[in-house]
């Protein structure tokens, strides 16, 4: 461009790129802000309205797939979000219904049914803690896809592990190995189930299963974490039997570890698998591992969502 | 009169008489009265329905008319080199800029104040209608002046989107600027997600990425109020305001990019 | 300030053509003119000579790569010199939704002019051009002819001492055009400064004492129309008062165009009308007009050309 033009002053380069970072920055600041200050109350808000899965897909014409995603993302970040927040009272109650949108925006979203019951199983405050509403999500998910055995599995496990229906567990178990295609192990699992549900050992079967037929990281360290738990659960075992020979030879039980070592029935101070010493508790007799465990809480003692 | 409020008004008088925009706004009147028996429907959410539709009418309507005038008062003109005639008059290129957007901004908030006005019609109808202790069970009463503000809302936002379709279109076709509006106007509404992406992601690249595009492309979600008004939430004016701030700054940023590419181009 | 009413100095424009790497096509070249106030002067080229484009660059609607216009001792695109010149763009259009009276209103209001002013302008403009009983038809409905007259009004709402035309007779019709041209005469009568561009040499000669020819972007020939030497190909005769029979009968073409009982007649080169004319008003006809239809400039450039290229071999 020659320089026969008069430029205007606001074209001179300097007082436009000033004017222009300067308007950038307040767009940027005002949203900062905006979020810092409202984001919380408008999250809450946006879920509360949350719209219906048919209508929303119905809207998004075909999109479907592609809302599903994002919806999706919204149910990890406020299962994760919510997981990690410091705050005092986790409610997760909006769990259930952006897996329910995602799942009936994307009908055959495997993950979704599979890790979205997972994380409704969650006791709190690691997660809602309702088997119900990942029973019926997976139910859901049958509903779509009724040859998928892993659904089957999945919620028998649930029976078993979170709700102690070792019948209903053995069912599901059952009807997951009569769909073509399922584990070989599974019927075996199922008379198991039968036979000695909620013993250790069968719940040790189970996770070993688990772990060697799991096709990704997430399930297969959740295997080994179990496993681990079980573990612990069979040191605790030994423990106690050695606080209760201290009992019967000293007329009270042991007030710590210390007396327990100098009375010679453990070796040193016991730590769990994974490192950190068990706590004994002598005022109500307890031996279990420290809150500060990643085994913590064990199975059997999830705490009950605050009412 | 300066040069800036002739152009305004003249924008104004020839968007008013497109055929177009009578359509845009009959029909959207007309959704917002269906919207009544929409509402009959649902036993017990009527007012909630029709709250709910007739917002939602008025933002799609008002995108489309925003989206329409706002290419076809630069993008076509410049296509149709009706321009020609007018930079020929002693009007400054900026200037002309700045008369547009005005004129638009004016049409819009006509438009809006049209469909605003029929919402109203339809609510006031309802509640002189009902009896008074089904009037009690709803959350918020059917003439509840935060509807107001929802719809100001939307009239910024659409401000937004009128100042994103002027900008696109001092540099590309009619149907280019018209995509790229759409297409940001999409993207604007879920870039609240993006924001969610540092919890999802393990790259921290790809979480300055995404935090970045988040704050660059135009946050178009907080200026959807709705869930807000119609369950009886409270909206803070901090609020409002702070949304308001940042859609004048954008704007700011978008017509100072406008005037500024605007002058230096040559029109072939 | 210099005297002159339009200056250009070796005017130069580059565009850049194509997407991924634009190479530039010179649209003109080092174009050097003056015009004097009150002159009439005519722009002249084939088509893709470069003439829109001086005329874009004279208002500011493309910037050039080197040289300078100026107008009235001011730069091109000064914006308050604009409040003295007129323009007429290439096949003009306007606002679908105006009428044409609303529209010359607009303009006359972006001069500054009031709303009662703007509307007498208006009103002695459209009719000056023809346009007087259209005035409140919006501007959708107008044929392209129409749109071209309403062009010239626009041009003309701030009385302005410097009119720009850009192809003026383009879409008109042999009245038309003859009406253009007296409305351009007249104009020039009353002192201003007239520059605008053709491609038909004709349109020129009836106006223009002087004329600048442009081709593939430079400037070819400058001078007076009589100096220059253009071949006749034949005229352009419009008659009245007459029929089928009488054209006939003088041996005329009688497969000739009519429209509201005026023919248009083709006479070939070795017809010419001097001799003719005596023997039409001898019957009764009447003489609308009578127009030389020059070879067209594409031909006299590549004459002028070859007449180059065989002087300096």
């Amino acid at each position: 461009m020659s320089g026969s033009r008069s430029a205007s002053w606001w074209e001179r380069p300097a007082v436009f790129a000033v004017a222009m970072a300067t308007l950038v920055a307040l767009v940027i600041s005002s949203a900062m802000v905006r979020d810092r200050v409202y984001a919380a109350s408008r999250a809450q808000t946006q879920l509360l309205y949350i719209p219906d899965g048919a209508v929303l897909g119905r809207m998004a014409l075909s999109f479907d797939a592609l809302l599903a995603d994002v919806y999706w993302i919204r149910a990890l970040q406020h299962y994760g979000g919510t997981k990690r927040a410091d705050s005092e009272e986790k409610s997760y109650d909006l769990l259930g219904p952006l897996l329910d949108i995602t799942t009936t925006l994307d009908p055959r979203f495997n993950v979704a049914y599979r890790f979205g019951a997972i994380f409704l199983t969650e006791g709190y405050p690691n997660g809602p803690g309702r088997p119900d509403l990942a029973i019926a999500l997976l139910q859901k998910g049958i509903g779509e896809m009724p040859d998928k055995w892993e659904f089957y599995m999945d919620i028998g496990f649930i029976y078993y592990w979170w709700l102690q229906d070792y019948n209903a567990a053995a069912l599901w178990f059952e009807k997951a190995a009569n769909v073509p295609g399922a584990s070989w192990w599974l019927r075996s699992l199922a008379a198991n189930t039968l036979a000695a549900g909620g013993s250790r050992e069968s719940s040790r079967t189970l996770w070993q299963q688990i772990y060697e037929s799991a096709d990704n990281d997430w399930i297969r360290n959740e295997a080994v974490r179990r496993l681990t738990q079980l573990q612990a659960l069979d040191d605790i075992d030994q423990l106690i039997g050695a606080a209760q020979r201290f009992i019967e030879q000293g007329g009270r039980p042991p007030e710590s570890w210390e007396e327990l070592i100098g009375a010679g029935f453990v070796a040193g101070v016991p730590v769990d698998p994974t490192g950190l010493p068990y706590v004994l508790d002598s005022s109500n007799g307890t031996i279990n591992v420290s809150s500060a465990s990643e085994l913590f809480p064990l199975p059997g003692e999830t705490l009950p969502p605050p009412q | 009169m300066a040069v800036i409020p002739r152009i305004a008004v003249h924008v104004f008088k020839e968007s008013v008489r497109d055929k177009v925009l009578y359509n845009l706004v009959l029909f959207a009147v007309l959704l917002i009265v269906a919207s009544y028996l929409i509402g009959q429907l649902t036993a017990g959410q009527e007012v909630k329905i029709i709250k709910d539709l007739g917002l939602g009418a008025t933002q799609v309507f008002g995108l489309f008319i925003a989206v329409f005038i706002g290419i076809g008062l630069v993008s076509k003109e410049v296509e149709r080199r009706s321009i020609y005639s007018l930079l020929a008059k002693p009007v400054r290129r900026h200037e002309l800029i700045l008369g547009k957007y005005a004129g638009l901004v004016l049409t819009l908030a006509v438009n809006i104040a049209v469909m605003a006005v029929a919402l109203y019609a339809v609510l006031g109808y309802m509640s002189w209608v009902e009896t008074e202790e089904f009037r009690q069970s709803w959350e918020a009463p059917a003439t509840d002046p935060a509807m107001l503000l929802a719809v100001f809302l939307v009239f910024t936002q659409l401000m937004l989107v009128t100042a994103i379709a002027l900008f696109f279109s001092t540099f590309s076709s009619p149907i280019l600027s018209a995509v790229l509006t759409f297409g940001l106007y999409v993207v604007g509404h879920f870039n609240a997600d993006l924001r969610n992406f540092e919890n999802v992601v393990d790259s921290p690249t790809a979480a300055y990425l995404a935090r970045a595009l988040y704050y660059v492309l135009p946050n178009l979600a907080p200026f959807d109020i709705r869930a807000e008004v119609v369950h009886a939430q409270p909206v803070t004016l901090g609020y409002v305001a702070l949304t308001t701030g940042y859609a004048a700054a954008y704007i700011g940023a978008l017509l100072l990019g406008a005037m500024f590419i605007f002058s230096r181009r040559d029109f072939k | 300030m210099s005297g002159y009413a339009i200056r250009l100095q070796e005017l130069t424009k580059d565009y850049a053509v194509g997407f991924w790497r634009p190479s530039p096509v010179r649209a003109l070249d080092g174009v050097s003119l003056d015009v004097q106030p009150g002159e009439v002067l005519g722009y002249l080229g084939p088509n893709g000579a470069g003439k829109t484009t001086t005329l874009k660059l004279l208002m500011q609607l493309v910037y050039p790569t080197s040289g300078r216009a100026e107008i009235l001792g001011r730069p091109a695109g000064d914006v308050e010199t604009r409040r003295r010149l007129g323009y007429l763009p290439e096949l003009p259009y306007f606002y679908d939704n105006l009428t044409a009276e609303e529209l010359l209103v607009y303009f006359g209001g972006l001069f500054g002019f009031s709303s009662a002013d703007a509307r007498r302008r208006a009103s002695t403009l459209l009719d000056r051009a023809g346009l007087g009983a259209e005035r409140r038809r919006q501007l959708r409905k107008y044929s392209k002819g129409m749109l071209q007259r309403v062009g010239i009004a626009q041009a003309l709402v701030n009385d302005p001492e410097v009119v720009f035309l850009d192809e003026p007779m383009s879409g008109l019709d042999p009245v038309g055009r003859r009406d253009t041209r007296e409305l351009i005469r007249s104009l020039g009568e009353e002192g201003r400064t007239i520059f605008f561009s053709s491609h038909i040499l004709s349109d020129a000669e009836a106006l223009c004492s002087r004329v600048a020819i442009v081709a593939q972007g430079r400037l070819a020939a400058t001078g007076r129309l009589a100096d220059l030497a253009f071949e006749t190909k034949g005229w352009e005769l419009v008659v009245t008062g007459t029929d089928d029979g009488a054209l006939e009968a003088l041996g005329l073409d009688t497969a000739t165009t009519q429209v509201d009982g005026r023919y248009v007649i083709d006479l070939p080169v070795d017809r010419p009308p001097d001799q003719l004319l005596p023997e039409l008003s001898r019957r009764g006809l009447r003489v609308v007009s009578l127009t030389p239809r020059r070879e067209s400039l594409e031909d006299f450039f590549m004459r002028l050309v070859a007449h180059r290229e065989e002087t300096a071999s």
